[in-house]
């Protein structure tokens, strides 16, 4: 199916003709990430409506959009955006391959500073891996941490 | 869009009417429904672009079109139990963002001991607020 012209649509509008259009995909790809040597390694799963959105094109803003609503966020007296336009008026992404959306998702979704560190210390702090490699039993969920032989 | 209907009112057959802000101010921006057992899936969604497992009973909702201000209104449950001996308690908000929203599950191994985090079947949030 062809992506309507959403130029001046509503971010909000596009993913509820997402939801209502496009076949749900569900990724096997984690991204597995740790931010804190105290606390257990973190996975990322993806939304199978965002990856249905990805993956068609056109639906999406690029990711430096949150990243400049992060900022905004951050100032310390911050009450509510006041750029919330850069989400509905700038030109969204074209389709993207499941591995391009994974990779977007990580520079959306993870903390930026594991992103930006993530392979600058003595052990990896973030994979990409297939869900079948993950534990399939939470037995000792608060002690799992990234296997580094899989980080290699 | 191929079409935009304007109206300020919605009026019903019989004649009751309701302003189309209550529709667009009252309709949830984002709700998701996940299995927190074994390997985390979502099942459905919208406006969710990902889910961060972060321990047990430990979840982030990460938001396609981020809400306009962390005072939104959020609504959580769970059906069923990852641990078949725990009674889920509660979940409550940990850490909440514009684009995000962190959340803990937690129950008992009886109606009367202690509470502690747990992983539920089938985790329901439900987001109403302004988007950006």
């Amino acid at each position: 199916m062809q992506t309507p012209s959403f130029k001046g649509t509503k971010l909000f509008d596009r993913l509820c003709w997402a939801k209502e259009w496009l076949e749900p995909v569900q990724s096997d790809y984690r991204v597995v990430f740790e931010d804190s040597i105290d606390e257990c390694a973190k996975i990322l799963v993806p939304d199978p409506n965002w990856m249905a959105c990805a993956m068609q094109g056109g639906i999406l803003p690029p990711v430096w959009v949150y990243h400049e609503l992060a900022k905004d966020e951050a100032q310390p007296d911050f009450k509510k955006h006041t750029r919330g336009y850069l989400l509905h008026e700038t030109e969204p992404m074209p389709a993207m391959t499941e591995e391009e959306a994974i990779e977007y998702l990580i520079l959306k979704d993870c903390p930026a500073d594991v992103v930006a560190n993530f392979d600058k210390g003595n052990r990896k702090t973030l994979v990409i891996c297939r869900k079948e490699q993950l534990p399939q039993q939470r037995t000792w969920r608060n002690a799992w941490r990234i296997n580094q032989d899989l980080a290699a | 869009m191929a079409g935009k209907i304007i109206a300020d009112t919605i009026e019903t057959g019989a004649g009751a009417d309701i302003s189309t802000s209550y529709v667009v101010n009252g309709s949830a921006k984002a709700w998701a429904s996940w299995n927190g057992a074994g390997t985390l899936a979502v099942n459905d969604s919208l406006n969710l672009s990902s889910i961060s497992d972060l321990g047990t009973g430990n979840y982030q909702m990460n938001f396609s079109s981020s809400l306009n201000n962390d005072d939104y209104a959020y609504n959580f449950t769970g059906n069923g139990r990852a641990e078949s001996s725990r009674f889920l308690h509660s979940a409550m908000d940990y850490t909440v963002a514009t684009g995000s929203l962190q959340m803990y599950w937690s129950g008992s191994l009886n109606s009367s001991w202690g509470v502690a985090y747990c992983d539920t079947n089938a985790s329901l949030a439900v987001i109403h607020g302004d988007l950006a």
